[in-house]
């Protein structure tokens, strides 16, 4: 343990682990199957720094997320690997009360349904109240203080926020609140699952810009989950991407969106009209998700989507290797894909 | 706070015509029953030699009927007589008015009642919590199976097997009437324990037999509010068990102010059994000794009496959701 996790090859001199992941393999046992939703991931979470993860709908990125927080609950079980957080050890080893403590105070969470996070029953103030009173804090008026504070940077009016009973706030408002409740704890860690999806564009913006100003100057280590690249080329550092429960490319965001090697990284960066700026070069990427009780047992998960495929792809899974200092990719064809 | 006010209201108009409807109900039922009654008893009176028109008048004063009379004037002559409260007057007890005889009768079946209602939902609901969060032990199980028995035993079985197992095999309490008839009446500590110690098997008995319904309904309604993606994130957030049993719960138990009404209504109904087994004089029993002596007008009355309390419930279990659910507009 102890804060001297290794850093696996970074471009950055100075960069540091906040969160390392081996081997995490998160299986689901469900009446059409067993299939694991995570497959051997190994990330290793920078310190300081914002971290994208994108891929497509059940690609596992909410999983990931989940196991980060020690929560993959029933259907769902880690089967293997380990989740080490520079201060706190293996969290998959944590339990009880070490592990209340950790969720919140250590890593503040927006889930992805973070619309309908809050008890219908209780106006929103006294639910910030709870969640001091449950992480031992002894002054609830600086608590309140604080998520008053971060309304109003957040354009809500808080007292008119924290009186109100869930049901009277918007969609949107709502998953600001939910921000808020991440952040009043002032966790070091922020792990953001679709925070912004019920927002407009230009609140969308602006609620991303506080996070990222927050994220300046406390500090903070922060996993922003996302299908949208634009936001990714636009706040992240780093970016992973996820394919069949599979990190199949990762690297730091200007790295990556400027040289994709991983086909997938590549349909995906193409199928979006507004970082290439052409709109005839826009193209969906064909095919549909694949359906994780189906992946054959060998060979490459994306091979059937896939236009640069090789019989060595059937038969031998890529392993995430390093194409450049901190650039890493799974697929036996990368050296061939350049434009 | 007026649309809290209207909500009451209507309900409360609503209650009333379910009174009427019920109270019209019983009046058709009454003058249409084969060997009508009221004609029944009229040919009696005048067997026995007493003149047609004070036969009349008497019959009248006891049911409250003008035979004679064409049958909707006789209805809107029995309506409002109810309006104003006068329920006729009783054939068994001959000539006490109907009225008294409820007011006497009520206080044993309400207390009764309210407290098997409060001790079932107390213990139904925590059963159903239990079951639901350890729905995959063998508690879970035990309780899931325990309640569906028991709701699905009839009152009166309930009511039967507990009186002989609990003073006829193990002679723990007594047996029959609300008190013992040696101790006198009053507010001295003799008479209120003979009292509570006599009240205990008749309100098992109204506990057990509504407990099921709390708790299986409890059980469904805890299991899909643990579903519910702010209990997840209460818990990804940290926040302590206790807190979030208080979520669970507090969601959990809106649905059951559905079912409150019928479990009054049907706790109202055992009262005919249970009062009867156990020798109370209370709404239940009147009903029955009505029955066998054929006391018309008693038996109406105590029937909308139990109509009533039915609707009281109702409003009583609206007004509680109202309170408890701020999802209802109340301004
Ligand atoms: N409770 C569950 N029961 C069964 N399978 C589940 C459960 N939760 C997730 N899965 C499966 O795990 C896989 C990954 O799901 P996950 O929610 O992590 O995807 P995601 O990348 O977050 O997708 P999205 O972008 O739609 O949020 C999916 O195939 C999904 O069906
Ligand atoms: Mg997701």
């Amino acid at each position: 343990m102890g804060a001297d996790l290794k850093v696996i090859g970074n471009a950055d001199q100075d960069a540091q682990v906040e969160c390392q992941i081996r081997d995490l393999t998160v299986t689901f046992t469900t009446d059409s199957g067993e299939f694991p939703a995570l497959n051997h991931v190994n990330l290793d979470i920078i310190k300081s720094k914002i971290t994208a993860i994108v891929g497509e709908s059940g690609s596992g990125k909410s999983t990931l997320g989940l196991a980060i927080l020690n929560g993959v609950a029933f259907p769902g079980k880690v089967t293997e690997g380990s989740v080490d957080f520079a201060e706190h050890g293996n969290v998959l080893k944590l339990r009880g009360k070490a592990l209340r403590h950790f969720r919140g105070p250590v890593v503040g969470t927006v889930f992805q349904a973070s619309q309908n996070a809050m008890n219908p029953l209780a106006r929103v103030g006294k639910q910030i109240l709870d969640l001091g009173r449950s992480h031992h804090y002894k002054d609830p008026r600086k608590l309140l203080h604080e998520a008053e504070n971060l309304a109003r940077r957040m354009a809500m009016d808080p007292s008119r926020v924290l009186t109100a009973y869930p049901h009277q706030l918007s969609g949107g408002m709502r998953q600001r609140m939910g921000i808020i409740m991440a952040l009043v704890l002032k966790p070091k860690v922020l792990l953001l699952d679709e925070p912004t999806t019920a927002l407009d564009l230009l609140t969308q913006s602006a609620v991303l810009e506080i996070i990222r100003s927050i994220h300046r100057e406390r500090h903070l280590t922060t996993i922003l989950i996302t299908h949208d690249m634009g936001v990714v080329a636009e706040i992240s550092d780093y970016i992973v991407v996820m394919y069949a429960g599979r990190v199949v490319e990762q690297g730091s965001t200007h790295e990556t969106l400027r040289d994709p090697r991983h086909p997938y990284t590549r349909a995906i960066l193409r199928a979006i009209p507004r970082l290439t700026g052409d709109l005839n070069r826009a193209r969906p990427l064909e095919g549909s998700p694949p359906d994780l009780t189906q992946i054959p047992a060998t060979g490459c998960v994306f091979r059937s989507r896939c236009s640069y495929r090789v019989p060595q792809c059937d038969l031998v899974a890529p392993i995430l290797e390093s194409v450049d200092t901190g650039h890493f990719v799974a697929c036996h064809q990368e050296g061939l894909i350049r434009d | 706070m007026s649309k809290f006010f209207k909500r009451i209201g209507k309900r409360i108009v609503a209650g009333l015509v379910m009174i009427l409807a019920v109270s019209s109900f019983t009046f058709f039922l009454v003058h249409f029953m084969p060997g009508n009654p009221v004609q029944t008893k009229l040919n009696t009176l005048i067997e026995e030699g007493i003149p047609p028109l004070q036969a009349q008048a008497q019959v009248r004063s006891m049911y409250g009927f003008i035979p004679h009379q064409p049958l909707y004037i006789q209805y809107f002559h029995y309506v409002w007589q109810v309006l104003h409260l006068n329920l006729g007057k009783s054939i068994s007890y001959s000539g006490v008015p109907v009225m008294h005889l409820l007011l006497k009768a009520m206080p044993w079946t309400v207390i009764m009642v309210l407290t098997g209602l409060a001790v079932s939902f107390i213990i139904g609901i925590t059963a159903g919590v239990i079951a639901s969060v350890k729905r995959n032990s063998k508690l879970g199980d035990g309780l899931l199976l325990l309640s569906t028995f028991l709701h699905g035993i009839p009152q009166f079985i309930m009511a039967l097997g507990l009186a002989y197992v609990f003073t006829t095999i193990f002679k723990i309490f007594p047996f029959g009437a609300p008190y013992n008839a040696a101790i006198s009446p009053g507010f001295t500590i003799p008479f209120i324990g003979s009292l509570a110690r006599h009240a205990v098997l008749p309100i098992a008995a109204y506990a057990i037999s509504g407990f099921g319904a709390w708790a299986l309904t409890m059980r469904a309604s805890v299991t899909s509010v643990l579903g519910d993606d702010y209990i997840l994130a209460a818990e990804l957030r940290g926040v302590t068990p206790s807190i979030r049993l208080r979520y669970i719960a507090r969601n959990a138990m809106l649905p059951l102010f559905t079912i409150l009404t019928l479990s009054v209504g049907f706790m109202f109904g055992g009262s005919i059994f249970i009062e009867t087994i156990f020798d109370y004089p209370g709404l239940g029993y009147t009903i029955n000794t009505a029955l066998a002596a054929r006391d018309y007008p008693l038996m109406d009355g105590a029937f909308l009496m139990i109509t009533a309390a039915v609707i009281i419930a109702t409003i009583v279990a609206d007004l509680l959701y109202t309170v408890l659910d701020p999802r209802i507009q109340r301004i």
